[in-house]
């Protein structure tokens, strides 16, 4: 008896042949698009500004990367290999696309605060990078683990850099007032785009030294 | 005479039966101040002149000591107190990354630590110095390295974030008491707490332009009784400073006349095409913190080209920077950001110079032919020079 094919991403057997927590595991932390391919970068700096946009953002990311990697996956063995890319690009827009109307349509404000951005995830280098080197070559549904993966690991990042620059810039988490303005200045370097490569900067230094740490105490052991 | 020929002449009186030799501990301090304090030879063979950082650090500080205890007067007790935070949160950061660098400390913050505060506005909460010299020493510095190694100069990266971060507090600056003893025993409140924003010269002369009030006098800048910088206000005490780094040759003369030249001259240029909308360049070099940076910053032989004709290109470029960002954009003062620039492009300038260089010699027969090719055609003859120095030594 085959195994529950929803539980293969944590069992190690089943429909994605042992690898499923593997790939969720280099697409979220060890091989993560921002922290250590730094991929996506534009976006990255440019709507973490609060934690609201990054999580939607970040919740963009998921769905397209997810849907665009199985999508692709399936038509692996149909996409002829000189037309890929724009076969590629042509599945990636449809899901933006769809996720752009999506949230004009329920959240009118954050698509306005967003602006192009959403659009932008066309061109965004995880969506196409992912289908590339992981859709084109793997079954669906190790795809989609790798394509959720993937968005996961952009997203937490994404969230980290948004409440840090939302707390320090405003003050605010969520919209809702932390640091009082009674006592707590304001600092608008954070609102800006050089501050958010600060503080990107010092997050992936943080994500090495804990990477570091853990390659010392495996070589020890 | 030399320094250490100064110190060789009286040390008799503190050593042995000499007149002071009670003194001798203060004596030593004062040479290990300004001198090597690693004992040496009697005989041949000699180094002449162990100039090293500590005294290379120790010169610019007794350079910028009148400008600051100028400050002090003008600003009151608040400036000894922005000194001493300055000092101590940088110092602390400078001996964490010694320590878990296992480097010995480094005397690089001691001109970091006195600079800093005689860029910032008198009014400055302390909290924001500190912060704005932990930012200028780890992301600055640090980051890079370490002393010797940054790219630009830490104290201005400390405040072009405290500029960018804090515009408010950074705008709002003391109108200095003119009478004796000035604000010698006063202590001045924080920006935050009382909103003391006084013009400076120079967006007063902005509002001059604009139409309306006096210009600060040439007098007035020249003795320094105007508002602005801790630092930066007195046009005297920094040329006298400055002229004495410039005689120990600890600031190099030729980016230091060729900022100030070229900023003259282009200062020139724009007052004789337009005196209604430009001051003035003798007005121009004492106001605000041209000075200052000339002296004190734009020779600061780590983030500048280490070459003599880029010395003069990197000098004449942020002079030339700091007048346009001073007359022609929304900016009241362009000094930081013009450093910065120079900053940018000092390895670039450099570069070029090398190049030439090394060309020319080939020409003369000097080196090989090949060394004096662009590096895109042969590598980059530095770091192979340095591997075969390597090479050679092993």
């Amino acid at each position: 008896m085959a195994a529950n094919p929803i539980a293969c991403a944590s069992c190690g057997s089943g429909l994605c042949g042992g690898k499923g927590r593997e790939t969720f595991y280099q697409g979220t932390w060890a091989n993560n698009p921002i922290s250590i391919q730094v991929l996506g970068i534009c976006s990255a700096l440019a709507v973490t500004t609060t934690l609201a946009n990054s999580l939607i953002m970040g919740l963009a990311l998921i769905f397209v990367t997810g849907m665009s990697n199985l999508i692709i996956s399936l038509l692996r063995a149909t996409i002829p290999r000189k037309v890929r890319m724009i076969a590629e690009v042509a599945v990636i827009a449809t899901f933006v696309i769809l996720f752009d109307q999506l949230l004009k349509a329920f959240y009118f404000s954050m698509s306005e605060r967003l602006g192009p951005y959403v659009g932008l995830i066309i061109t965004n280098c995880i969506v196409m990078g992912r289908a590339e080197a992981f859709a084109l070559t793997n079954p669906p549904l190790l795809s989609v683990v790798d394509g959720l993966a993937n968005g996961i690991g952009y997203a937490f990042v994404l969230a980290i850099i948004g409440t840090f620059r939302e707390l320090v810039g405003d003050g605010k988490i969520l919209g809702f007032t932390v640091l009082s303005e009674g006592w707590y200045v304001k600092n608008q370097l954070m609102i800006l785009a050089p501050g958010a490569f600060i503080a990107l900067g010092f997050l992936i230094a943080a994500f090495n030294y804990i990477n570091a740490r853990g390659q010392k105490a495996e070589a020890k052991s | 005479m030399s320094i250490r020929g100064f110190f060789e002449k009286h040390s008799h009186h503190f050593h042995g039966q000499g007149r002071l030799a009670p003194l001798k501990p203060l004596y030593e301090a004062v040479e290990n101040f300004m001198l090597s304090p690693l004992s040496r030879t009697k005989s041949a063979p000699h180094v002449r002149d162990p100039l090293d950082v500590k005294r290379y650090m120790s010169m610019v500080i007794i350079g910028l000591l009148p400008a600051a205890l100028a400050g002090w007067y003008f600003f009151g007790l608040r400036v000894l107190a922005m000194i001493a935070v300055s000092y101590a949160i940088g110092g602390a950061i400078e001996v964490a990354f010694a320590v878990v660098r296992k480097e010995e400390i480094n005397e690089g913050f001691l001109v970091t630590g006195l600079l800093f505060p005689m860029i910032l506005p008198p009014t400055l909460p302390l909290w924001m110095v500190a912060l704005g010299v932990a930012f200028g020493v780890l992301v600055g510095k640090e980051l890079f390295g370490g002393t010797g190694r940054n790219l630009f100069n830490p104290a201005l990266i400390g405040r072009c974030f405290l500029a960018i971060a804090y515009p408010t507090a950074m705008a709002s600056y003391l109108d200095p008491v003119k009478a004796w003893p000035g604000r010698l025993f006063q202590w001045a409140g924080s920006a935050l707490s009382d909103a003391t924003t006084n013009p400076t010269p120079l967006s007063q002369a902005k509002r001059v332009i604009a139409g309306g009030g006096e210009l600060t006098p040439i007098s007035d800048l020249l003795w320094g009784s105007v508002s602005g910088s801790v630092g930066e206000t007195s046009a005297i005490l920094l040329i006298v400073g400055g002229v004495f780094l410039l005689l120990t040759r600890v600031g190099n003369y030729r980016t230091t006349v060729s900022m100030l030249g070229a900023f003259a001259i282009l200062e020139s240029i724009l007052h004789l095409a337009d005196p209604g909308r430009f001051v003035g360049p003798l007005w121009h070099l004492l106001a605000g913190g041209m000075l200052l940076g000339a002296f004190f910053m734009a020779t600061d032989p780590v983030t500048g080209p280490v070459t003599g004709g880029g010395k003069w290109v990197y000098g004449a470029l942020i002079g030339v920077s700091a007048a346009l960002i001073r007359n022609l954009t929304g900016y009241v003062e362009g000094v930081m950001f013009a450093i910065l620039l120079g900053n940018i492009f000092a390895p670039v300038i450099d570069e070029v110079f090398i190049r030439r260089r090394l060309a020319a010699l080939a020409r003369q027969d000097v080196i090989a032919p090949e060394r004096g090719q662009p590096p895109g055609q042969q590598g980059n003859v530095w770091f192979e020079g340095k591997a075969n120095e390597e090479a050679a030594q092993q």
